[in-house]
């Protein structure tokens, strides 16, 4: 076997080396963390700009035990784990974003519907498209002030500003797969009795759905960075209300592990999609 | 109402109102004995502001039933762009077109189509594939719910498996998608799709011709077999003079009169073949003379029609046969 180096695109690592590849920038990155943190508390035991594995252990316990400070809820002390975690600061945050987050997925599924009938029906394209090319232009995050002048301060807003800002790349992006569909399949289904409904729907939606659940997949980030800049200039509750508060008391303990909680949350949730877009859609992944 | 009353005049009136419903059946049944007809019709396309661009020029045609015609030109004299306009794809700049006695105004299912690419919806197997068709026209939002649409679906089904068995597929290969069956398997799949729905009219555009020789001579023979046993009316589009000749009961070629002619193709051949398919193997010389005289006439270098591209050129019509034997006019 010839020795290729590994710079050479024809070489492949085998599969442990590969495995052992992909953990390392993880290990390294820890590695680095652990060595600051160590220096920076060899200056100054109290440091909590990079908090030592104690203090992150504390603050996760006190996130995920102990409710947020504003609440009135005190537990009792003989409170069960479950009882806890259902009153504690991360609960109540995440099941504040999480039901923006999901009301805006809802919202957005219209549009996908608008998108496929933009792509395939001339007369809906000649209405809609040069409409949403144009908005599409319009950066979401200067209409915040509009936002929060017409639906106030409350959740509203943030999911307003959620589907304005993603809706309408992703109308563009849906439209463009419907028109990728080959004229050839269109005028099949013609041929089999098919209606404008079925053509519409049993025909088109069908073959670009495993694509339109990619798009979203690929729109999860921008949707979560709406919300979060919503959520970081007004509100009460949420992640990223969690994230502005503790950076004014240097709580690092509890901003790093809520960034790699929201991280985690959208891995589960692009990894839920990716799951069903291979279960509902086996031939797509040919 | 005055009724049990007859007067001369009604008599007469009902006469007459008789009279008409005869000429009109008469009239529709020697359309529908016309599968196709195709009227005087002109193909151009707007190329900037005052220029047009002529793809076809006076075509008229009538194809009867049951007849297996192949369309024959080189490429780009507009031979898919007739085939689109049969399927109602498109819609002629002059002229008009008829199939099965009515004028196609849209894409209906009149007639089944087999395109080259892209023949069956990839996010369904092979079996439902074939069902789409005979489902789609029983498919209700709530038509699950009622037996009827069990029973037909069990009907639809079994058909499906014999059209498969017919086209040499296994009955394995029903819940395959089109990904996992290669281009051959794919087009057989694709014209028993076409024949679940019993159309009488079949419209192919180049289907074998991304097919490698082998599976292509298979599928021709296929096509044979399929059209012999149930003769629907066919029109297939190739640029294969020697699949024309083993395919077609009837062959058109479609050519501009030059190279730099700036009208478009009209029919620069018009020959009606026998029905056991012309073969090198079978008519040796024969089919080496008439492949090359279709080439010739296809790309312009023999003239079958007059050269001016005006009204009367059209007129006149370029039906030519070819009298050879084993060739009938």
């Amino acid at each position: 076997m010839t020795n290729l180096s590994p710079f050479d695109i024809q070489a492949r690592p085998n599969r442990l080396l590969a495995q052992a590849l992909s953990c390392l920038l993880f290990v390294v990155c820890i590695g680095l963390y652990m060595h600051t943190s160590v220096a920076r508390h060899r200056d100054n035991p109290e440091d909590r700009v990079v908090p030592s594995g104690h203090q992150l252990v504390a603050g996760i316990r006190s996130a995920v035990l102990e409710p947020a400070e504003e609440d009135d809820y005190i537990p009792a002390d003989n409170a069960s784990t479950w009882e806890r975690l259902r009153h504690s600061m991360i609960w109540k945050d995440t099941a504040s974003s999480g039901g923006r987050f999901f009301i805006s997925l809802a919202l957005l599924i219209p549009f996908v519907v608008l998108a496929v009938h933009i792509g395939l029906f001339p007369w809906f394209g000649a209405g809609f498209l040069r409409f949403f090319l144009f908005f599409d232009k319009i950066v979401a995050l200067s209409l915040l002030p509009i936002l929060f002048i017409a639906f106030g301060i409350d959740q509203w807003s943030k999911i307003a500003l959620i589907v304005i800002g993603v809706a309408p790349t992703m109308i563009l992006d849906v439209t463009q797969m419907v028109k990728a569909v080959p004229q050839e399949q269109i005028v099949k289904a013609f041929t089999l009795d098919a209606n404008n409904f079925d053509v519409a729907y049993r025909v088109v939606f069908r073959q670009v759905l495993p694509q339109v659940i990619n798009s979203l997949r690929l729109n999860l980030k921008p949707m979560m960075l709406f919300l979060f800049a919503g959520e970081m200039i007004a509100a009460s509750d949420g992640l990223a209300y969690r994230i502005a508060i503790m950076r004014r008391h240097m709580g690092m303990d509890v901003i790093l592990p809520y960034v790699l909680w929201v991280a985690l949350l959208l891995f589960l949730i692009d990894f839920s999609l990716r799951m069903i877009n291979r279960r509902l859609h086996p031939w797509f992944q040919a | 109402m005055v009724s049990g009353v007859s007067t001369p005049e009604m008599t007469a009136g009902l006469r007459l109102l008789d009279k008409q419903a005869a000429r009109a059946t008469a009239d529709a049944e020697v359309r529908a004995a016309k599968s196709i007809s195709v009227e005087d019709v002109s193909v151009s396309y707007a190329l900037g502001r005052a220029a047009r661009r002529s793809v076809l020029e006076n075509i008229s045609l009538e194809i009867e039933e049951g007849e297996f015609v192949v369309l024959l030109g080189e490429t780009g004299c507009g031979k898919s762009t007739l085939l689109r306009m049969l399927l109602g794809q498109e819609r002629p700049t002059a002229g008009q077109i008829s199939v099965a006695g009515s004028r196609v105004e849209r894409v209906d299912a009149r007639s089944g189509y087999v395109p080259q690419r892209y023949s069956l919806f990839p996010d369904r197997t092979v079996l439902d594939n074939l069902m789409m068709g005979p489902l789609t026209s029983k498919f209700h939002i709530l038509g699950r719910l009622r037996p009827s649409y069990w029973e037909a679906r069990r009907a639809v089904k079994a058909e499906a498996f014999r059209q498969l068995a017919h086209m040499g597929l296994q009955a394995s290969d029903a819940g395959k998608y089109p990904y996992q069956l290669s281009g051959g398997m794919q087009q057989r799949v694709a014209i028993a799709q076409a024949l679940m729905m019993k159309n009488r009219v079949l419209l192919m555009d180049e289907a074998f011709s991304a097919l490698d020789p082998s599976t292509r001579a298979s599928l021709q023979r296929l096509l044979r077999t399929v059209w012999s046993e149930t003769r629907p009316t066919v029109v297939f589009v190739t640029h294969n003079t020697a699949e024309a000749l083993f395919l077609g009961t009837r062959v058109i070629v479609l050519a501009r009169e030059t190279k730099e002619d700036a009208c478009g193709s009209r029919v620069t051949l018009d020959m009606k073949l026998a029905e056991g398919g012309m073969t090198l193997r079978s008519h040796g010389q024969k089919f080496l003379e008439l492949v090359e005289h279709i080439e010739a006439v296809s790309s312009g270098e023999k003239r079958t029609a007059p050269d001016a591209c005006g009204e009367e050129s059209a007129r006149v019509g370029p039906v030519r046969v070819f009298p050879e034997d084993g060739v009938t006019p």
